[in-house]
């Protein structure tokens, strides 16, 4: 069963702002809970399948110019520095 | 003019001089004003739509080589970049967001002399099955617009059903092209993981989730798909299909060829209106020369568990980029603190969003990994071994995209659960990577019914060949609007 102070530390590291947590605590339980289905698959002794690609198929690591100027598309961009909340 | 022909049907227009893009294009414009207010398939509406039709009248009259879509009207769901152009996942935290590339789908239909009419409508960022999750407000079904067109891609699904443009480009990680598809009465197609590039896509779930087109007709997708597939430097995840061409051969017929029908797909909560309909697809591909059999598929069982955990555990990590820093919407950062100034702008993210954040921040967190991410990620390789050996013994496979019929706005909203079981017969496509499509096939109550055809991988030909076949044998009523 979780807990509403577990859903409030999960979204703290999630970097998640909730004001009621109570609002979410019955449906992130009701999801989690059917979840728990799969106790049931019997896949204990399954083996995880992974999609691999060798590192030859991979792009070559190439700079490639960019024309448009991305710095400028941020929000706090203030021509020659970008604003950042301080640091605790 | 008439803006129900297909994709196919428009370029022969074209090409024969009958229609010009530009009438064409403008005609759709119009069509989008007098509609789209109680539909709301569109986000934004291009504006330069009627100019771009022009220039390609222009190479046309001039003799110029022009590109396969002849200036054909296509919208895009919105989490998909255009240079330029505003793409908002249908979420208030990316409102604002000017796309700085194209994704390269739209750099190939943009080759091909595309015109993209407008930005479709989603649930945020992808997550939800029925669009009324999006943070700008529900599409609705042109079938009843007091029902769900489907999600998430289901503006994509709106516009092409309601003649707001020929064609239309979705996302599918559940089934986010195929449940929208069925819900309106079009072709809706999951094509082999990697078959066309997610570049520029905005992430959901990487591992599982592949672009689709939605269209009228089986050919439009395998014309679209023939525009839009192949490898990509930009997403390592594509594969090579040696420029196949989808559309040759397509009137194969499916003689001979073994079919299996998924037993757990049609078992227990099915609309009976739904199993009817699966029934008769059934006995007319007999018809038509296949060999029909059950097959049971256990892990079908689990693989609705098994998709959510590990979606909300991708998502979780793919939505932590969003700290409004770098994009985001206007908020001063002034009087905070870094992570609380990240945390508090995170505040606009939708419920359903926010759900599946802190689901994906839980289930792969130490203590409960090993009992949820790890196993839906055993569950998924088990699921893709029993698929691979039902593809020894058929050729596809069948079963409704839906078990139900569309649903009432706002019926399942409160009830996440009830609406996870809605994917359950869509959800194996992407946890095995197989390729999928659904057909428009009845109308019950007046509500659409599609019939869902899986090949194994890399077999797209095949599947649209088979769904050409099944198309064939179906004549639907027009749609009310």
């Amino acid at each position: 069963m979780v807990t509403e102070d577990e859903i409030a530390h999960v979204s703290k590291l999630m970097k998640i702002d909730v004001d009621d947590h109570t609002e979410y605590v019955d449906k992130v339980q009701s999801m989690i809970n059917y979840f728990d289905i799969l106790d049931s698959a019997g896949v204990e002794s399954e083996e995880i399948s992974m999609q691999e690609i060798s590192i030859s198929n991979l792009r070559k690591d190439e700079y490639i110019p960019f024309d448009g100027k991305l710095i400028e598309k941020l929000n706090n961009y203030h021509g020659t520095y970008v604003r950042a909340p301080k640091m605790s | 003019m008439n803006l129900k022909i297909s994709a196919l049907e428009y370029v022969q227009e074209v090409q024969n001089g009958n229609i010009s893009a530009e009438d064409f294009v403008s005609k759709t414009l119009d069509q989008i004003q007098a509609v789209d207010d109680k539909l709301h398939a569109f986000l934004s509406v291009n504006e330069k739509a009627i100019e771009q039709a022009k220039i390609i009248d222009k190479k046309i009259k001039s003799g110029d080589k022009v590109g396969a879509c002849f200036g054909m009207p296509i919208s895009i769901k919105d989490n998909m970049c255009i240079k330029d152009n505003i793409t908002t996942c249908a979420s208030k935290m990316l409102e604002h967001f000017v796309a700085p590339y194209d994704a390269t789908v739209i750099t190939k239909l943009k080759q091909q002399d595309a015109v993209f009419i407008g930005k479709a409508n989603l649930d945020e960022f992808a997550m939800g099955l029925s669009t009324e999750f999006s943070a700008f407000g529900p599409s609705k079904n042109p079938w009843n617009t007091e029902y769900v067109p489907g999600g998430s891609s289901g503006g994509s699904a709106v516009s092409v059903s309601a003649f707001e443009c020929v064609a239309s480009l979705g996302s599918d990680t559940g089934g986010s092209v195929r449940n929208p598809a069925s819900f309106c009465s079009v072709v809706g197609y999951k094509p082999t993981y990697g078959l066309i590039s997610r570049y520029g896509l905005i992430s959901y779930a990487n591992s599982i989730e592949q672009i689709g087109p939605l269209t009228r007709t089986v050919k439009d997708s395998a014309f679209m798909l023939n525009l839009i597939s192949g490898l990509d430097p930009n997403d390592n995840t594509t594969i090579d299909n040696k420029n196949e061409n989808y559309l040759s051969d397509i009137d194969s017929g499916i003689e001979g060829k073994k079919i299996g029908i998924i037993t757990e797909m049609i078992g227990d909560g099915i609309d009976p209106s739904v199993l009817s309909a699966t029934k008769d697809a059934i006995s007319k591909l007999e018809s038509l020369g296949a060999i029909c059999e059950e097959i049971s598929i256990d892990m079908i069982k689990y693989s609705v568990a098994a998709y959510y955990t590990i979606t909300a555990t991708e998502a979780g990590s793919n939505l932590a980029r969003y700290d409004n820093l770098r994009y985001g919407y206007e908020f001063p950062v002034e009087g905070y603190e870094f992570n609380s100034y990240i945390s508090k702008a995170r505040q606009k993210f939708g419920p359903e969003v926010t759900r599946r954040m802190i689901i994906g921040g839980f289930v792969p967190s130490a203590g409960h990994a090993g009992k949820y991410f790890l196993k839906a990620m055993k569950v998924k390789s088990k699921l893709t071994k029993e698929i691979n050996e039902a593809f020894k013994k058929f050729d596809l496979l069948i079963a409704p995209t839906v078990p139900i019929l569309p649903f009432k706005i706002g019926e399942k909203i409160n009830d996440p659960v009830s609406l996870f079981l809605v994917d359950i017969n869509t959800v194996t496509a992407n946890l095995t990577g197989k390729p999928a499509i659904s057909i428009p096939y009845a109308i019950s109550n007046g509500l659409p019914i599609g019939i869902q055809l899986f090949a194994d991988s890399n077999q797209d030909k095949l599947l649209l060949q088979a769904a050409y076949a099944l198309e064939q044998t179906v004549k639907l009523p027009e749609v009310p609007i």
